[in-house]
């Protein structure tokens, strides 16, 4: 197997030939990384729904998520994103199919679900291999919590100027 | 190989191929969604949106459902889903494959290197860094460390920099392989949308700067 690699790296591949190469590998992440988060996200979904955690969960995050132009819903965005930054991205449309958010929301939900997702899993490959300061543990975590805030913010108001709702 | 990836990493003046910067400005075009709504006599030139060339999927019978039907719920639903943005994350990353074998990362690397000193404080060692870290995680964390190994950037540096890679990481390949249900319903495209979350890690990461320059002066009144 390493021998071929190899010599497929050595000739130059075509145009087709390398679509073919990049495609294989949109497959692989459609199957490998999307649709596992995707289907952890929607099980959150059903378990927050199931147990009508989701209902509390909506009342007390209210006036938070209210800030950003979001129902009180949308938590569940933010919580299945800090798993996988697809699961975030499918809650988000799950809430949009059912017509709890507009597509402007669905939009602004795009944020949290990229700035704070998988933070996890991203801890260990980003935070860890880039060997960065461990007394700065905390600051990391914090950034990506705040970039997810402003990220949301800045989108209300663009779409704000926009003149979408 | 480890030699090579030193040399290229000190090596700030990058050349760009021609290719690269069409294939930059394709790329752009494609993903910025700029001629989504083309019509008339220059509707042809919908072949360069992404979403245009991506399609959509038929509907059953007269139900206006595609296969995924209505009302599915949990695992399953979500599985049908993840199916359903199979073509188009297959699709774009064979784009991808092509642009960058044409060149587009040295093009980035090319307009980014000038600006990591005012924008991130970031010597334009740190070019290359940058770049892969807009596309993808792994590549970029291990040269933040290999440019710290080096000496190129001091640790506080490092720490900056990896406030801009790890919130929202790899913006363009995320946005493409994860919001993928989502930028059918979105109003902004996805290369707006790549645009705002790189401003945010932007905005996250200078603010990161600020704090240990402030730390540091701290310190320094300490000793002193």
């Amino acid at each position: 197997m390493d021998t071929q690699n190899s010599a497929i790296a050595q000739r130059k591949l075509g145009l087709i030939e390398l679509f073919m190469v990049g495609a294989k590998k949109g497959w692989n992440v459609a199957i490998n990384t999307i649709m596992p988060a995707m289907v952890l996200g929607y099980v959150l979904v059903q378990v927050f729904q199931v147990t009508g955690i989701m209902a509390v969960l909506s009342n007390v995050a209210g006036p938070v998520m209210g800030i950003f132009g979001l129902p009180g819903e949308a938590i569940t965005v933010i919580l299945s994103a800090f798993f996988a930054k697809a699961a975030g991205a499918a809650t988000a449309f799950n809430l949009y199919a059912a017509g709890t958010i507009t597509a402007a929301q669905a939009t602004i939900c795009v944020m949290p679900s990229m700035l704070m997702g998988t933070l996890v899993g991203h801890y260990a490959r980003i935070v860890l291999v880039s060997e960065t300061n461990k007394k700065h543990t905390a600051l990391m975590f914090g950034v990506a919590l705040f970039d997810a805030a402003i990220g949301m913010l800045i989108m209300r108001a663009i779409l704000a100027i926009m003149g979408i709702n | 190989m480890v030699e090579l990836e030193k040399k290229e990493m000190r090596d700030v003046k990058v050349t760009v191929k021609p290719q690269g910067w069409i294939a930059l400005i394709i790329m752009l075009c494609m993903f910025s969604g700029l001629f989504a709504q083309m019509s008339g006599p220059l509707s042809f030139l919908k072949v360069l949106d992404l979403n245009t060339l991506v399609g959509a999927f038929g509907t059953i019978g007269d139900t206006g459902k595609n296969f995924m039907g209505a009302g599915g719920v949990g695992a399953r639903d979500g599985f049908m889903f993840a199916l359903s943005l199979a073509p188009s994350c297959v699709f774009a990353m064979g784009l991808i494959e092509i642009f960058t074998e044409m060149g587009v990362m040295e093009a980035f690397r090319k307009l980014f290197t000038p600006i990591l000193r005012p924008l991130l404080g970031l010597p334009g060692t740190a070019g290359l860094a940058l770049v892969n870290s807009l596309n993808g995680s792994d590549v970029a964390a291990i040269l933040t460390k290999k440019l710290y190994d080096d000496g190129e950037i001091t640790d506080d540096e490092r720490t900056i920099f990896v406030a801009f890679q790890y919130p929202g990481s790899a913006p363009i390949g995320n946005m493409i392989a994860t919001q993928a249900a989502l930028l059918p319903v979105t109003v902004l495209a996805m290369g707006p949308l790549i645009l705002v979350v790189i401003l945010c890690k932007l905005i996250g990461a200078n603010l990161v700067r600020l704090y240990l320059k402030a730390s540091k002066n701290k310190n320094k009144k300490k000793e002193a």
